[in-house]
């Protein structure tokens, strides 16, 4: 198989968004095809040029690349013999000049934002991750039992695999290929096996980090924003100090999410990785009272701040009653609980949201001896925010749900709550809107007995830190969004801070960003006005998997901690999936970073050959239609017409002991048997494939039937033997 | 709650959200599916997180989204 010449000659791919280097190479490639290039010279400076930038496309350039392209770039602009080779020489260093970040960026992150630079184009799972990881190798890696080399891939992008593991809302599933065909492939679940795995046998290590360069960041926040951030400046030698006014790291992660979700052990043995790089921690700290940016700026120097404080302020009900009598909110509850202060709020408790937050409040409740624990939301089950399946084993925990339930007042005595004033509520949508909204029904009242209240419906940014800062409509903190920079130079913010309550990877996310941020602040360099392109860690090769295992294999089913259990630990309800299962899920992986869905081979094999064997209904984003791999192999005839036009060899044919195999990212679409030649023994092809050949040669030969036993050099020695005259075959009609 | 988890969405329109950045005009036609939707107090003017397709993933005010069929 031989490689394609070059991934910017694909009609399919010419709809992709314009990419300077695909454009680039396109430029060149006119003026050699048409022969502007007339002189010798000019001639062999572009070709040494096309082959240069092939390289950038192809994620083959080294360092030295850019500027060896600059060199004879400027060469060919300086040609004294055709002006053409010098007005070429002009356009590509103005292309050079006015997209450096792009050319630079195909060399670093070996993907191609657009996708117009077809071997580059990221697969969707690594572009849909906030913190950008490589999915593909990753799960590849996991899939041969590579664990500790895939967590090194994760890290280069996620210092917190382990926790992203357990509690990910998992953008890169939501995007995964393989759930147009069926169910997307568990990319959480096997990063949490490979984590665990890693760290159980001592290999999960940190990159390799930059020598130390005296610069100081301060990072205000020990959540998983600040600590990212920390991680990337510690990587690149920073000297950071995380000042945080908990007494232990984790932020949200740790007092918002509870122990049956995300074991603290779990955390603290990802934050101790950090501590290995040098990252310092001031705990019980809190930035604005112990200790102000002025006094950090000043008297200890540091030279750049990262706010990550989070969003830890609730809202209230603002009914009567919420003041007089002790109720509690949900934030506060799961806090206090993760800092070791586990009491049972209450016998009878109400927990007043529809969120995760109301659930893992509610689910704790139960877990701490709770009698009764009703979840009041003022919408129906539909339109519940929280995730399915929380609610779900909420319910197999023993926790109640009223719905359409609109609260009207905390009802008690002696400063202790006897009762929850609520309403009955209808769905009605607001004039103008199709939004439904909740509005009491008249005379509905109920009382709810109960005499614990904890409210879950939201969370805010406090804006009494960093009061200086300048605030969105939202009261979240302003910023650059791809940089994080504030309006204050030198001071960066990302995470729920930013953005508002939010998820653990976009926090990693904004974290990384705001390193990269920073990093440009000290070096003067400028910011970014895009988001950043995800890094192709590794180019991994496929596990070969024959078609009807890639169909029966399906998405594993997470054990549980049986609900009776659940219902008196903390122990953590997700087992973990066994090592053969995520293996075998590994190999459900499609590996789109390989195979585009361009449709080229879809198209060549109906349009060209009119065979149309390739049933692939996943292609389509909006309006996949059903796949099986397995009825490939019914109507292929072995051609390989779909491998020789695929672009980025995801579509592979070989000859295998006798067999001619076709395969699409190690899938194995298609096993033929081969026919050789009866006298000499060569290769002929599959018999369907001399079938087809048969049949469309048919009309212009009488002898050919009974022939095709033999390859067309021996038929040409047999006919010469013979002395048989060469017979010139009457065109065909068209 | 307009938008829930799963949902495929269009970004349909530019809105005038301050949280709306220059680059995300670029996002305008493109479909995608809701990651995270307003998960606490269903506001409608809160951002919610959507995977673009081939655009990875953002939080984008609601006014700019609408939901496929």
């Amino acid at each position: 198989m031989t490689e394609p010449s070059a991934p910017n000659n694909i009609d399919q791919l010419s709809t992709a968004p314009p990419c300077p280097v695909n454009d680039t190479l396109l430029r060149i490639d006119r003026e050699i095809a048409e022969g502007a290039l007339s002189h010798p010279k000019s001639r062999r400076i572009a070709d040494e040029i096309r082959e240069l930038i092939n390289d950038v496309a192809w994620g083959r350039a080294g360092d030295d690349h850019l500027e060896a392209i600059e060199g004879l770039v400027a060469e060919l602009a300086l040609d004294p013999n055709v002006e053409a080779a010098r007005n070429l020489g002009i356009q590509v260093q103005a292309e050079l000049n006015d997209n450096r970040e792009v050319f630079e960026s195909h060399v670093v992150t070996h993907n191609c934002a657009t996708g117009a630079c077809t071997r580059l184009a990221p697969a969707p799972c690594q572009t849909a991750c906030p913190a950008g990881i490589d999915v593909p190798a990753y799960v590849t890696l996991i899939g041969l039992g590579r664990y500790d080399e895939a967590i090194e891939i994760i890290r280069k992008d996620n210092p917190f695999p382990w926790v992203c593991g357990l509690v990910c809302t998992r953008p890169c599933e939501y995007m995964c290929v393989r759930g147009r065909i069926d169910t997307p492939v568990s990319i959480k679940s096997m990063k949490a096996f490979a984590a665990e795995r890693a760290f159980s046998e001592g290999r999960y290590a940190n990159p390799p980090q930059a020598a130390p360069n005296g610069r100081k960041v301060c990072i205000v926040g020990a959540g998983p924003g600040g600590m990212t951030c920390a991680y990337y400046l510690a990587l690149k030698g920073y000297d950071v100090t995380i000042i945080e006014a908990m007494p232990t790291a984790g932020g949200m992660m740790l007092t918002g999410i509870p122990r049956y979700r995300l074991p603290r052990e779990v955390i603290d043995r990802e934050v101790a990785m950090l501590e290995d790089l040098g990252v310092t921690f001031r705990f019980n700290t809190v930035f604005g009272v112990g200790v102000t940016l002025e006094e950090l700026r000043d008297k200890e120097g540091f030279e750049a701040f990262f706010i990550a404080i989070g969003a830890q302020r609730c809202w209230d009900l603002n009914i009567p009653g919420e003041k007089e009598f002790a109720n509690i909110k949900a934030i506060h509850f799961l806090r206090d609980m993760a800092l070791g202060i586990r009491r049972r709020p209450g016998k009878r408790v109400v927990v007043v949201g529809g969120g995760n937050v109301a659930i893992d409040a509610a689910r704790s409740c139960v877990r701490l001896g709770c009698e009764t624990v009703t979840v009041a939301y003022r919408r129906s089950r539909d339109e519940m925010p929280a995730d399915i399946e929380e609610v779900e084993q909420a319910e197999e925990e023993g926790v109640r749900f009223e719905f359409l339930t609109i609260p009207k007042a905390i009802l008690g005595e002696d400063g202790k709550i006897t009762g929850f004033h609520c309403l009955h509520a209808e769905l009605v949508a607001r004039e103008g809107g199709t939004r439904l909204s909740p509005v009491p029904v008249t005379g509905s009242d109920f009382i709810i007995d109960c005499d614990m209240v904890i409210t879950a419906i939201g969370q805010r940014v406090d804006d009494e830190v960093y009061p200086d800062l300048k605030r969105t409509r939202r009261n979240t903190i302003e910023v650059e969004s791809i940089s994080m920079q504030t309006a204050k130079p030198g001071v960066f913010s990302a995470g729920d801070a930013v953005v508002g309550p939010a998820t653990v990877v976009e926090a990693i996310g904004g974290g990384k960003r705001a390193a990269e941020g920073i990093d440009r602040y000290f070096n003067h360099i400028p910011q970014p006005k895009m988001p950043p392109v995800p890094v192709r860690r590794k180019r991994m090769g496929c596990i070969e998997i024959p078609a009807s295992t890639k169909m029966t294999l399906k998405r594993p089913e997470m054990p549980h901690l049986s609900p009776e259990r659940r219902k008196t630990t903390f122990q953590q309800v997700e087992l973990g999936i066994d090592e053969t299962a995520v293996q075998n899920e590994a190999r459900r992986c499609l590996r789109c970073d390989i195979c585009l869905r361009c449709g080229k081979c879809i198209a060549v094999c109906r349009d060209k050959m009119g065979i149309d064997a390739l049933n692939l209904g996943y292609f389509d984003f909006d309006h996949p239609v059903k796949t099986d791999f397995r009825k490939i192999a019914d109507r292929c005839i072995g051609c390989g017409a779909c491998a020789m036009n695929c672009p980025n060899h995801a579509m592979t044919i070989k000859d295998v002991d006798g067999e001619r195999i076709l395969s699409l990212c190690g899938t194995v679409l298609s096993r033929q048997p081969l026919v050789h030649c009866r006298q000499c023994g060569k290769i002929m092809g599959p018999r369907r494939y001399l079938d087809y050949v048969q049949k469309r040669v048919e009309a212009v030969g009488n002898d050919i039937r009974v022939k095709r036993d033999i390859c067309d050099n021996c038929l040409r020695k047999q006919s010469a033997v013979s002395g048989s005259e060469i017979t010139t075959f009457p065109k065909m009609e068209k | 709650m307009t938008f829930r988890k799963g949902q495929h969405i269009e970004v349909f329109q530019k809105s005038s959200d301050e949280s709306w950045a220059d680059y995300m005009d670029a996002f305008i036609g493109l479909h995608g599916v809701i990651v995270d939707p307003d998960t606490s107090i269903n506001d409608p003017a809160s951002l919610v997180e959507v995977s673009l397709e081939g655009k990875g993933t953002h939080r984008l005010p609601q006014d700019s989204l609408r939901v496929l069929d």
